[in-house]
C-alpha cells in the first residue's frame, strides 16, 4: 500500500517542547498553598508494626499531618491482586511505606519523617527463592497461596525420551540474571488536589492513567467519575511506572488535609518505590542432532517475585512461552516458577520475562554450534521459526515471521574476519 | 592484551497482554470545520513516540500532515481507556483503534462528499493534500475544511468512537498449550566487543541490529527504539545490578548503580525488515521491548568469541571475566 505520512520521518510532536525545555514533567507543576508529602519506609525486610509514635514529629512547626495504615479507607492496591498495602502495618520488604508526613515545606516534611519512631517486631526473612519455594517455609501471602510459589507453569510438548534419543550433542548449563532497576531519569513525582467539583485530581507520570484512577478510587472510596488522573510528560518508564508508587499516598494526603499535595522522590526513594526486573535462575538442557536440528529442550526457570505479586504470574508465563527462543523444538519440557521472597518486589520491565531467557537460549545455541562444528549463524538458520512453524505451546505462526530475513541482513557481518587491533 | 570478538543474538517476543486477557484500546476522533482533527486516546506516550504515530495514522487517512492532528492522551476525564503503555502494544493496538476511529469519522464525510460531487459511490472519493475530491477528476475537489463545514451545517457529525482488541488464548495450566500472544516480533543483533584480558573490561565497539517491524510507520522512531534498546541491553549485559544485603539496596544511587552513559554507547547500525502483519495498522507490529532483547546474547557470545570464556551470570563484570580467564588458564595447565 502506498502511503505518504505513514512511513515518513515526520517530526515528533513533542520535539519542540523537549528541545526548548517547555515540556512539563510532574516535578514541574505546583499549586499555591500546597503541602509536601514524604514517606517513611521500613528498614526491615519482614516485620510487624507494633506502634508508631509521631509525637515528636507533630511538635515540629509546619507539620500538617502524619498518616499511618489506619488512615487508609481501603488499604490495598496491585495490578493482578490487591496484595500490596498503601501504607503497611505488616512489612514484607525493605522500603514498604509505614507512615506518611505532610509538611509546609519539603525540608519540614523530611525532618518530621526522621522524628517518627516505629516499633517493629522483626520476623524471619527469606531472600533465596529456591529456599523460599520449599513447602515447609511459611508463606508470605497465605491469602494467595499456601506456599511461596505464586505460580508454576509447565509446558509439555512431544516426548522427552524420544527427543534425547535423537540428540547427538547435548549442552547443559545454569544461567543466572540479576535484579535490575528501570533507572528512568525522572524520579516519581505527583501533584494531587481536590478541585472545585470535589473531585480528586492527580497529575503524575504513569504508564496507565486509567489503572491509576481505579486504584486511587478504590483506596479512597471515590467513584471513578470523581477521580481525574492527568498524565504529564513521562521521563522514562520501561515498566517501572505500571504499579502504583506515590499516587494513592498523595491523594490521601490531599483528602485528609483538603490542601494540594506535592510529592517528589529523591533517587534513593525512587529505588524503593517501584518494582525491579525479576532475577532468574535458569536450568537448561538442550539437544541437537548431527544435522544441526534441535531435538529436545528441558528448562526450569525460577523467578524471584520479591515481596508482592505485581505482574509476576504474567512475567514467568512469558519466560516459559519464550524459553525455546525463536526455534522449532519438537520435544520440550519447561517449568517456570514465580516465588515470593522478602526481596524488593519485581514486576514489569522491558522484555517482561522474555529478556532473561535470551541469555540462556542464545548461549545454548552457541555452545551447541561449537559442539556440532557449525557456525553460530548456521545453527540459527537451520532452526529458526518460519511461517507455519509450531511453538512450544503448540501455536502455529501463521504470518509475518521474517527472522530468516533478519538473519540474511546480518549475515555479511559474520562472513568476514574480525580485525584484531 | 585486548582481544576482539563478534557475537550473534536472536530473540522473539509475543506482543500484547496475551493469554486471552481482553487487550482493548479505544480512541475518539473529531474532524473539525477547518479540516484539522483531534484524536483522544488513553494511551500514554512514555517517550516512545506513540502520540506522533497516532498523528501520522490520522493524517494519512485524512490526507493531512501529522502536524494538522492534535493527539490528546491519558487524561481520564477526557480520553477513553486504551490499556497500558507496555507489552509493546500501543502502536499495534491503539494504532488500530485510531485507524478504525478515523475511518469511521470520515465515512460519513465520504458519503456526503460523494453526493456533493455527483459521484455514485463514496469509494470514488479521496482525501489528499488537504483536499477532498473525486479520484481521477481534478475538477471535482474542495478544500477539506470547506466540505467538513458544509457537511456539519447539514447535520453530519464527523465524530467517532472505536475500539480494537488483540487476539490470544490462555495456555492450559497443565500442558502450557495454547496461542498466548499475537503478533510475535523477531529480531537479531550482532555485537563486536573488545575484551581487555588484564582488566577484564569489555568495551562494545559496534552493534548491528535488524528487527522485524511489520511496517515502519516512522523509520526515525524505529531507529530511536533500537538505539535505546541496544543501550539498555548493554547495561543489562555488562553494568547493571542491584546489590542486595538482606533485602536492603546497597547501591540506590547512580554513582554506584551503573547504567550506560553516552561514552558507553557503541556505533549502532539499525536496520528493519518489513513483512506486513495483516492484523496491524498498515501492517505494523510493535518494537518497544524486542529492541533490547538480542543485545545481551550478542554481547555474551562476543565475549566468548574474543577470549574463549562463557559467562553464565549477568552482568558480565570485569571480576567475573578475570575469574573465568584464570579458571581457563588453570584448565589448560
Amino acid at each position: 500500500m502506498k502511503t505518504e505520512v505513514v512511513g515518513s520521518r515526520a517530526l515528533r510532536e513533542d520535539s519542540w517542547g523537549k528541545v526548548f525545555g517547555q515540556t512539563k514533567f510532574p516535578a514541574d507543576v505546583n499549586l499555591p498553598n500546597q503541602i509536601y508529602g514524604v514517606v517513611v519506609r521500613s528498614p526491615h525486610p519482614h516485620a510487624r508494626i507494633l506502634n508508631i509514635n509521631s509525637e515528636e514529629a507533630m511538635k515540629l512547626e509546619g507539620v500538617a499531618v502524619v498518616l499511618t495504615a489506619n488512615d487508609v479507607p481501603h488499604n490495598s492496591h496491585g495490578v493482578l491482586f490487591r496484595d500490596q498495602p498503601v501504607i503497611a502495618d505488616y512489612v514484607r520488604m525493605v522500603g514498604d511505606p509505614v507512615a506518611v508526613v505532610g509538611g509546609e515545606t519539603m525540608e519540614i516534611a523530611r525532618e518530621a519523617a526522621e522524628r517518627i519512631r516505629v516499633d517493629y517486631e522483626i520476623l524471619p526473612a527469606i531472600f533465596d527463592p529456591e529456599e523460599a519455594m520449599k513447602p515447609e517455609v511459611p508463606p508470605l501471602h497465605p491469602e494467595l497461596q499456601s506456599t511461596n510459589v505464586l505460580y508454576h507453569l509447565p509446558i509439555r510438548r512431544g516426548s522427552m525420551e524420544e527427543g534425547w534419543a535423537k540428540a547427538d550433542v547435548v549442552v547443559e548449563q545454569v544461567y543466572k540474571t540479576q535484579h535490575v532497576d528501570h533507572a528512568f531519569l525522572q524520579p516519581e513525582a505527583v501533584l494531587a488536589y481536590l478541585d472545585e467539583r470535589g473531585h480528586m485530581v492527580v497529575q503524575t507520570a504513569t504508564q496507565y492513567a486509567h489503572y491509576d484512577r481505579g486504584e486511587i478510587a478504590h483506596a479512597l472510596g471515590f467513584r471513578y467519575s470523581q477521580v481525574q488522573v492527568k498524565t504529564l510528560a513521562v521521563g522514562g518508564a520501561f515498566g517501572g511506572r505500571e504499579d502504583i508508587s506515590l499516587q494513592i499516598i498523595a491523594a490521601l494526603l490531599a483528602l485528609k488535609t483538603q490542601r494540594p499535595v506535592k510529592m517528589e522522590n529523591t533517587r534513593e526513594e525512587s529505588f524503593y518505590s517501584h518494582s525491579k526486573r525479576h532475577p532468574m535462575t535458569m536450568y537448561y538442557k538442550t539437544g541437537a542432532a548431527k544435522d544441526g536440528k534441535l531435538v529436545a529442550m528441558q528448562a526450569k526457570i525460577i523467578g524471584d517475585a520479591g515481596a508482592y505479586s505485581s505482574w509476576s504470574i504474567n512475567v514467568l508465563r512469558k519466560s516459559a512461552v519464550h524459553a525455546t527462543g525463536p526455534y522449532e523444538i519438537p520435544n520440550v519440557e519447561i517449568d517456570s516458577f514465580a516465588v515470593f521472597t522478602n526481596n524488593p518486589y519485581t514486576g514489569a520491565m522491558r522484555g517482561f520475562g522474555a529478556a532473561q531467557t535470551v541469555l540462556a537460549y542464545e548461549s545454548q545455541m552457541d555452545l551447541l554450534a561449537k559442539k556440532l562444528g557449525i557456525s553460530p549463524l548456521e545453527i540459527r538458520l537451520r532452526n529458526c521459526f518460519q511461517v507455519g512453524s509450531i511453538t512450544a505451546t503448540g501455536q502455529e505462526l501463521t504470518s509475518s515471521v521474517p527472522l530468516d530475513q533478519c538473519l540474511a541482513k546480518i549475515a555479511p557481518y559474520f562472513r568476514r574476519e574480525v580485525e584484531t587491533p | 592484551m585486548k582481544k576482539r570478538g563478534i557475537g550473534l543474538g536472536c530473540a522473539w517476543y509475543g506482543t500484547g497482554y496475551g493469554n486471552g486477557f481482553p487487550d482493548v484500546s479505544s480512541a475518539f476522533v473529531e474532524i473539525h470545520d477547518d479540516g484539522s482533527a483531534t484524536v483522544l486516546t488513553g494511551a500514554v506516550d512514555v517517550g516512545q513516540g506513540s502520540n506522533s504515530i497516532f498523528a501520522q495514522i490520522a493524517a494519512e487517512e485524512l490526507g493531512l500532515r501529522a502536524e494538522d492532528i492534535c493527539v490528546n492522551t491519558a487524561d481520564t476525564d477526557v480520553t477513553p481507556d486504551s490499556g497500558t503503555s507496555a507489552a509493546t502494544r500501543q502502536t499495534y493496538n491503539t494504532g488500530n483503534a485510531v485507524l478504525k476511529a478515523v475511518r469511521q469519522a470520515k465515512s460519513r464525510l465520504l458519503i456526503y462528499a460523494a453526493r456533493e460531487f455527483s459521484c455514485p459511490t463514496p469509494e470514488g472519493i479521496e482525501l489528499k493534500s488537504g483536499y477532498i475530491g473525486v479520484k481521477g477528476d481534478p475538477s471535482r475537489r474542495m478544500i477539506l475544511g470547506d466540505m467538513v463545514f458544509k457537511a456539519r451545517l447539514n447535520g453530519e457529525r464527523l465524530i467517532s468512537a472505536e475500539s480494537s482488541t488483540a487476539r490470544s488464548t490462555p495456555v492450559d495450566l497443565t500442558t502450557g498449550q495454547g496461542a498466548p500472544y499475537w503478533p510475535y516480533s523477531f529480531g537479531c543483533q550482532a555485537a563486536e566487543v573488545e575484551v581487555d584480558t588484564e582488566t577484564g573490561k569489555v568495551k562494545v565497539l559496534k552493534v548491528i541490529a535488524v528487527h522485524d517491524v511489520g511496517k515502519a510507520l516512522n523509520p526515525t522512531q524505529v531507529e530511536g527504539q533500537i538505539a535505546g534498546g541496544v543501550t539498555q541491553g548493554i547495561g543489562y549485559a555488562l553494568l547493571e545490578e542491584l546489590e542486595l544485603q538482606k533485602g536492603m539496596i546497597k547501591n540506590p544511587a547512580f554513582s554506584s548503580y551503573l547504567i550506560p552513559t553516552a561514552l558507553d554507547v557503541p556505533k549502532i547500525e539499525a536496520y528493519f525488515v518489513e513483512e506486513a502483519e495483516e492484523s496491524g495498522p498498515y501492517g505494523a507490529k510493535g518494537l518497544g521491548e524486542p529492541a533490547m532483547l538480542p543485545t545481551v546474547a550478542a554481547v555474551i557470545n562476543a565475549i566468548d568469541d574474543a577470549v574463549g570464556v562463557r559467562i553464565t551470570s549477568l552482568p558480565a563484570t570485569p571480576e567475573k571475566i578475570l575469574q573465568a580467564l584464570a579458571e581457563k588458564k588453570e584448565e589448560l595447565g
